[in-house]
């Protein structure tokens, strides 16, 4: 533990999440964990919780606190759960290290936008040598919120880049021969060919491990999604589906996993901010009727815990895992739940038919109109892997460390709310 | 001797007398050189249980061997050679059958409480056949008299398909339990009581009695109302049902295991209420079918043989299901909508599927749906995890069996009058006021 800085990108998080008490001590701290003494600031996240919570036991950081019933007890004190979060990564830390010894020459495809960020890190703080491949639009490397100066330092110094267009096939192999990378993290590829030039650039490649996506999933009366289920080949994730059958098809181990939608801070699709952007307004939320439409969310960082446990993990060769939240939720309920987050009054919902308006191109509500979730039970079987936020807490955390800072990736255009309200008769609110 | 050696891991325990038989353990005598070897496979924990599974196979064939070594470094004489011959044929049987029914775990004597009507009396019909299949005794008591009209419906109509599998079946009031004579069992289910008043006679009893193991049939529709679904073992449940305070006084009383499951609508021959038969009557019949809401709702229909699998796996793992409650339905749901082109499609039949708002058509949705009209969906993950339990059924194939069933009885040719299923059509034609 010696060195271990408690305040990895994501110290200033919450804990285990509701279904905790029932796993039993599956998401438990294991005994004799070690008290780490957190150095991130809590001041001015101390300010904004004041009167909303319970009393924040700020003398409990670092300290492990009594595993509350989650299901039935009112909030645990968020300085609590921050402790024990920090111990639990801690904890991670170790075993990665622990388990599968030797570290690994990494390429990550993309890790510069929102899931790499975060898979850079734990792959660097693991040990690993990471190189990330983008085309440099975006900093190499830029300081997360929540993240130390000490944190983010040597997190840049560690991390190596390549330049280049991954669409440009030629350039691509050219610049991967002879780089020898053992194992490549496709994060932001979309069509199968984009794969090719990599495993001819990498002929000792040990695993392929792509981000594919839950879309690829054909639409179903029962649910959940399993990874057995039917695949749709007309989907608007083809290019998901294919990749993961040329990888199939080219004998090197793969691993692909299934997101649903994810969340977390730095989210560049507009899921919660599309909520927090009316909540921080004031204004109704229009969902599509009923409104008990049933989707998953997955927080980003569990998304990329979830990568980095199939990393040279043979039980993972050849499988395709699913990755999201421990329990669904409702469009309705992820109205109420941001607003949990963000410590809103429950929101207005307003439920229109989507059918009665044309919104032209755009798009009135960031979700598809549809059940869409899956099982997470076969990477928590098979990875030894288990989602750490509920889906209040994993909003609260890009809450605090994202939309509630006033950041926000899309201007709000409420345009397509404006005209549900008003055809709807309900009072339009101004926004303040 | 080496052999000997390793086979003491597998409780060599010489004696000269049987033994007086312990339920919780068979045991098998073998005679070799002029001695008695009883061999005990312990069984009763978790991992006991699958130790013996690992015993038993591969050191069958340590063992067949170690009496040969015997019989043939001792020179029996011929009266030996052949009880121990016999005896030899004797340990590979039963072994072996051991081996089949579950790893060698103890044969248990199981009661079953049953309910005499509604959606769970399917319940122990089922698990009364799959326990014997797994070699274990049954007893099934059934709520009220053998004579009563309730007995003429399934499953009860059907009491003869499990006395012929050697079930006992028997009726009585569980308030009398301790007076109708029954014997002591290892295992108690009660698939009857829905409070505390009605269980406890049946709990304090078994406890008395010397149960082991005490299993509830408990119902999901105790689970608070949530937003972010499915109802997940731990998860909120309302606090006046009388199921939960029925779990919580079985939780206090001190069996070496208890376990509740939380059903929630089951199909399956055998059935003694409708569940996929109100979908097939409009069906078959060319009716459009009636959907409140917007048909979204999730829901779980589960197999019962879903249900059965995971009450066995219960009682044959009693210390890893001790303590446990566990969601009893199969591992996928459905919406109601779903649900209709299910039925449809095992009918090989279109159906015509029409929503409407039971408030605006006057209709209590109670009595014009035969599910609650809601999101109500649970998952079986504490099954899975601390059982290993796996769901073996596909709600598509079972609802072209029990279509069949329900062609095989003349259900389609029945009169069935659908008020309200007109009525609700009636008001979908009226023009509805802004």
């Amino acid at each position: 533990m010696a060195g271990m800085s408690s305040s990895f990108p994501g110290t200033v998080t919450s804990s285990a999440p509701c279904v905790a008490a029932a796993a039993g001590s599956r998401h438990s701290l294991p005994q004799g964990a070690p008290r780490l003494h957190c150095k991130a600031s809590f001041g001015d996240l101390h300010a904004t919780f004041e009167g909303m919570r319970q009393s924040n036991n700020v003398d409990k950081i670092g300290k492990l606190a009594d595993k509350p019933n989650l299901a039935s007890s009112p909030p645990v004190a968020y300085q609590q759960r921050i402790g024990r979060k920090a111990v639990r990564q801690a904890v991670v830390m170790t075993r990665a290290l622990a388990s599968g010894g030797e570290s690994k020459n990494i390429l990550i495809m993309g890790g510069t936008r929102f899931i790499g960020l975060f898979l850079a890190r734990q792959l660097v703080a693991a040990g690993h040598q990471v190189t990330l491949f983008t085309r440099g639009k975006a900093p190499v490397t830029k300081q997360l919120p929540g993240e130390s100066d000490e944190e983010f330092s040597v997190y840049s110094s560690k991390v190596k880049h390549i330049q280049g267009d991954r669409q440009d096939f030629d350039g691509l192999k050219e610049k991967l021969t002879g780089t020898g990378f053992q194992i490549v993290y496709d994060i932001n590829g979309r069509e199968g060919k984009e794969v090719e030039p990599i495993l001819d650039a990498l002929p000792g490649l040990e695993q392929y491990i792509f981000c594919s996506s839950a879309g690829v999933y054909l639409k179903s009366d029962q649910l959940p999604h399993l990874e057995v289920d039917a695949v749709d080949p007309k989907s608007r994730h083809k290019g998901k589906l294919d990749t993961e059958t040329l990888l199939q098809s080219k004998g090197v181990p793969w691993t692909s996993i299934r997101p649903v939608y994810i969340y977390g801070p730095l989210n560049y699709n507009p899921v919660e901010e599309w909520f927090f952007q009316r909540l921080e307004a004031g204004r109704p939320i229009p969902v599509p009727a009923p409104g008990l439409q049933i989707t998953q969310l997955g927080h980003v960082k569990d998304l990329a815990n979830a990568f980095v446990k199939v990393l040279a993990n043979e039980k993972a060769y050849g499988q395709v895992y699913n990755i999201s939240g421990s329990k669904y939720v409702t469009f309705d309920g992820i109205a109420k739940a941001c607003a949990k987050a963000g410590g809103f009054a429950t929101p207005e919902i307003v439920h229109y038919n989507p059918k009665d308006f044309d919104f032209g191109k755009k798009k009135a509500f960031p979700l598809r109109d549809q059940h869409f979730f899956t099982s997470i039970a076969k990477a928590e079987t098979e990875l030894d892997w288990a989602p750490e936020f509920s889906l209040v807490d994993g909003l609260t955390d890009s809450y605090n460390l994202d939309f509630g800072r006033g950041t926000f990736r899309k201007e709000a255009d409420f345009s397509t709310d404006d005209m549900i309200l008003e055809k709807l008769g309900t009072k339009t609110v101004v926004a303040a | 001797m080496a052999l000997s050696q390793s086979l003491a891991s597998l409780v060599l325990i010489p004696c000269s007398s049987s033994p007086s038989s312990s339920s919780s353990s068979s045991s098998l005598a073998v005679a070799a050189s002029g001695q008695t070897f009883r061999l005990f496979l312990r069984s009763g924990s978790s991992s006991s249980s699958s130790c013996c599974s690992q015993f038993c196979t591969p050191h069958l064939s340590l063992f067949s061997s170690f009496l040969t070594e015997q019989h043939q470094r001792n020179g029996l004489r011929s009266v030996k050679r052949r009880a121990a011959g016999a005896v030899w044929n004797n340990v590979v049987v039963r072994a072996a059958a051991a081996a089949v029914h579950g790893q060698g775990e103890s044969k248990k004597k199981v009661l079953i409480v049953n309910t005499n009507s509604g959606g769970h009396a399917i319940i122990g019909f089922w698990f009364a056949k799959d326990l014997r299949a797994a070699g274990h005794a049954v007893t099934i008591l059934t709520v009220g008299d053998e004579s009563s009209d309730k007995m003429k419906k399934p499953p009860f109509s059907r009491f003869s398909e499990l006395r012929d599998l050697g079930v006992e079946t028997v009726w009585g009031e569980p308030a009398d339990i301790g007076v109708l004579g029954l014997s002591s069992f290892d295992v108690v289910l009660d698939n009857n009581g829905k409070t505390l008043e009605v269980v406890k006679p049946v709990a304090d009893w078994a406890k008395a009695s010397g149960a082991k193991q005490f299993l509830f049939i408990s119902s999901a529709g105790i689970y608070k109302s949530t937003d972010e679904p499915p109802h997940v073992e731990g998860d909120e449940v309302k606090g006046d049902a009388g199921h939960k305070i029925v779990e919580d006084y079985l939780a206090g009383l001190g069996f070496e295991s208890w376990a509740s499951f939380r059903p929630q609508y089951m199909t399956g021959s055998g059935n003694n209420k409708d569940c996929e038969e109100w979908f097939f009557d409009r069906i078959v019949r060319g009716r459009p079918v009636p959907i409140p809401g917007s048909g979204l709702q999730v829901t779980n229909i589960s197999h019962v043989s879903d249900l059965s699998s995971m009450l066995t796996l219960a009682v044959e793992k009693p210390a890893a299901a001790n303590g446990s409650i566990f969601n009893a339905v199969s591992d996928r749901a459905v919406t109601f909508d779903g649900l209709v082109r299910l039925c449809a499609k095992a009918a090989g039949k279109e159906a015509e599927i029409v929503h409407y708002d039971p408030k605006a058509a006057g209709v209590d949705a109670k009595k014009s749906f035969p599910f609650r009209n809601m999101h109500f969906y649970a998952e079986p993950r504490a099954a899975s995890t601390k059982l290993g339990w796996e769901s073996k059924t596909n709600l598509q194939e079972d609802l072209k069996a029990r279509y069949e069933e329900y062609i095989a009885i003349g259900r389609d040719k029945k009169d069935i009058k659908f008020e309200l299923d007109d009525k609700i059509l009636e008001s979908l034609l009226t023009p509805v006021s802004v």
